[in-house]
């Protein structure tokens, strides 16, 4: 009880001041979550399996996500190209061959190049990358938090997607990468039914034009052009199921919290204690800290892995 | 609470919801996040020896503590980003 006392309530023994928020207690905290991180990431690499990044991302419900978003919006759904999605896969093995995150390859490969290299001959295209997310629905939820990615894919001219979902190793850490290829053929533009509403175009959407066809790609913007058709997804690419015994971010989101919640109690019992007290001490301001700490956690809580392109 | 300490106050609101505000904006790539973090921990540190520079107790344990505080705030965000 007595070492409780010391540690947590302001005192003569901890010269008024909680012993765990001393400078040298501060200093520990620091050692032992730089510690903790570099043994999480060892253990990461060494067991993927026990600890890993829970994952579950698959095309079908890719697919089902974006058209219900496009289908909201008044427009038409689209459908899964084989073509597509062999470009989809080709785009993301060059990504984790080459080991960048991009829409153009160091070699200077563009979206529509592999999308040509595949066979598929477009009028308009577009590309949507995203690497980390833990769901399909998570990925989608974020391209439609993007006003770029948003603007693929809630644009009227496309009728065709493509996928590729694939887990590796991208930039040293295991990377779950979902590729997403809009298009549109002369084909499927004949195909289409009529659209209900007229694409919804911001200043990252690029203006499709037949006289000028165009790619575009979220957050970038590019000119090119070209068709076939055939449903599928690229076999291997399908999607990323990974089920670790311990999920990473649940395990340090805990630990952070409660480390936090403990920290942040201490400092309203240490400033309350000194101040009943009117002790006179040389230290910051708690209520600072815990301002600080509290927009530390709150930024925290809204975390999420993912990245998108 | 000293009408001037209240201004202060309202500057570290200004910060905090500021970096917060970015924090979110910037939130499809967690190493903008992690860089937003650490720009914010750092104004944070200038707020706090500002802060007691002008009350006149700015004390070399002060100046520490503002440093580790910001610093833990780093590694939390760091744990919590995987970066």
């Amino acid at each position: 009880m007595e070492v409780l006392v010391h540690l947590f309530i302001p005192r003569h023994t901890n010269n008024h001041r909680s012993k765990v928020l001393h400078v040298d207690a501060l200093l520990v905290y620091i050692l032992v979550f730089a510690v903790f991180n570099l043994a999480l990431r060892s253990l990461h690499r060494s067991m993927p399996d026990v600890l890993g990044y829970a994952t579950d991302i698959h095309v079908e419900q890719l697919l089902a996500g974006t058209n219900a978003k496009r289908q909201a919006s008044g427009l038409a759904p689209l459908t899964l190209n084989s073509l597509l999605s062999q470009a989809a896969a080709a785009k993301a093995q060059d990504m984790l061959t080459k080991n960048y995150w991009a829409h153009n390859s160091p070699t200077g490969a563009t979206p529509w190049d592999f999308i040509s290299g595949a066979g598929y001959k477009y009028v308009v295209a577009g590309e949507n990358l995203a690497k980390n997310f833990s769901t399909s629905q998570v990925v989608v939820d974020a391209w439609m938090a993007s006003p770029s990615h948003r603007d693929n894919l809630l644009k009227s001219s496309y009728k065709e997607v493509g996928y590729a979902v694939v887990n590796g190793v991208l930039g040293g850490e295991e990377t779950t990468l979902v590729v997403q290829m809009f298009g549109a053929s002369t084909s499927s533009l004949a195909l289409a039914p009529p659209v209900a509403k007229p694409p919804v175009l911001t200043e990252n959407a690029l203006t499709i034009q037949k006289a000028n066809p165009s790619v575009a790609v979220a957050g970038n913007a590019g000119t090119m052009q070209q068709t076939t058709n055939k449903q599928g997804i690229a076999g291997a690419f399908e999607g990323v199921t990974i089920r670790p015994l311990v999920n990473i971010p649940t395990l340090t989101r805990n630990i952070v919290f409660v480390f936090a919640g403990v920290l942040l109690g201490v400092l309203l019992v240490d400033a309350w204690v000194v101040r009943r007290r009117r002790v006179v001490r040389v230290a910051g301001h708690n209520l600072a800290h815990f301002l600080f700490l509290s927009a530390i956690i709150v930024a925290a809580s809204m975390v999420g892995r993912g990245s998108l392109l | 609470m000293k009408r001037v300490h209240i201004l202060h106050y309202l500057v570290l609101g200004a910060i905090l919801i500021g970096g917060i505000a970015t924090f979110i904006y910037v939130q499809s790539n967690t190493s903008i996040q992690f860089i937003v973090g650490i720009a914010t921990a750092a104004a944070y540190v200038c707020w706090g020896l500002i802060h007691h520079a002008l009350a006149g107790d700015l004390h070399e344990k002060i100046v520490v503590e503002y440093i580790l505080i910001g610093a833990i705030a780093i590694v939390l965000l760091a744990t919590v980003l995987g970066v």
